[in-house]
């Protein structure tokens, strides 16, 4: 028992060395910036894909609403505890 | 309040016993200092006009208020099993286990975007921390006492 709890422990104890290679846990400011910025700047100038979303207020907003102003979209992952 | 010895550690205890004295000891010790310190940040958030003490919310804090009093009840009992090694051998593979769960959680945290954001790789080396204090309560468990008949 002691042996394979020493396994489990191990086991997991490699896993949490390997994540950071993994393709899941590949990630990093600077890396993340090398990999996406290239691919992203030959987005700019192009058309916006129509989209619908909800804002903050819960009001549908449709990409054709937003034409005619200056417009800054943040998408963002909310951490709301 | 000295040492109790149990029945089958006679004087010249072998090393391992003592160590695991010493990991029970500073772990119960932590466990109760990190309690005091969550249950203190719910009160300390409910003051008028306060800066939440921990980034989170009202539930947040709640929540670290009840892990604080469940830390503060396992640092306890880990005192208990450094004083005692009885207690300290029952003790140890339930904490082992409870380490582990601390770790796992940790680590799928890291690999989760959110927590990555918020804490980076101090996720992985609190993993690998309580990994490597879960082999210690493995390892150094005290061995039972032998049957003693009259």
């Amino acid at each position: 028992m002691r042996w394979l709890a020493t396994a489990i422990v191990v086991a997991l104890f490699g896993l949490n060395l390997w994540m950071p290679d993994t393709a899941l846990g590949r990630r990093g400011t600077e890396r993340t910036v090398h990999t996406h910025v290239p691919a992203a700047s030959s987005w700019l100038g192009q058309r916006l894909a129509p989209l619908r979303f909800e804002d903050l207020e819960g009001r549908t907003v449709s990409t054709a609403d937003l034409l005619g102003h200056p417009l800054l979209l943040v998408f963002e992952r909310s951490v709301d505890w | 309040m000295g040492v109790r010895r149990s029945v089958w550690e006679p004087r010249g205890a072998p090393p391992v016993n003592l160590a695991f004295r010493f990991v029970a000891a500073l772990s119960g010790v932590s466990a109760i200092a990190v309690g005091l310190v969550l249950f203190g940040a719910f009160f300390a958030y409910q003051r008028p006009g306060s800066e939440a003490p921990l980034p989170m919310g009202p539930l947040g804090h709640y929540f670290a208020a009840f892990a604080g009093c469940a830390l503060v009840g396992w640092g306890s009992a880990l005192l208990a099993g450094a004083r005692d090694l009885a207690t300290g051998r029952r003790l140890a593979p339930g904490t082992a286990f409870a380490l582990v769960l601390l770790a796992v959680y940790r680590m799928v945290g890291w690999l989760m975007g959110d927590y990555y954001a918020l804490a980076g790789d101090l996720l992985r080396w609190e993993a690998g921390a309580f990994l490597l204090l879960a082999l210690a309560f493995i390892w150094l468990r005290p061995r039972e006492a032998p049957r003693v008949s009259f």
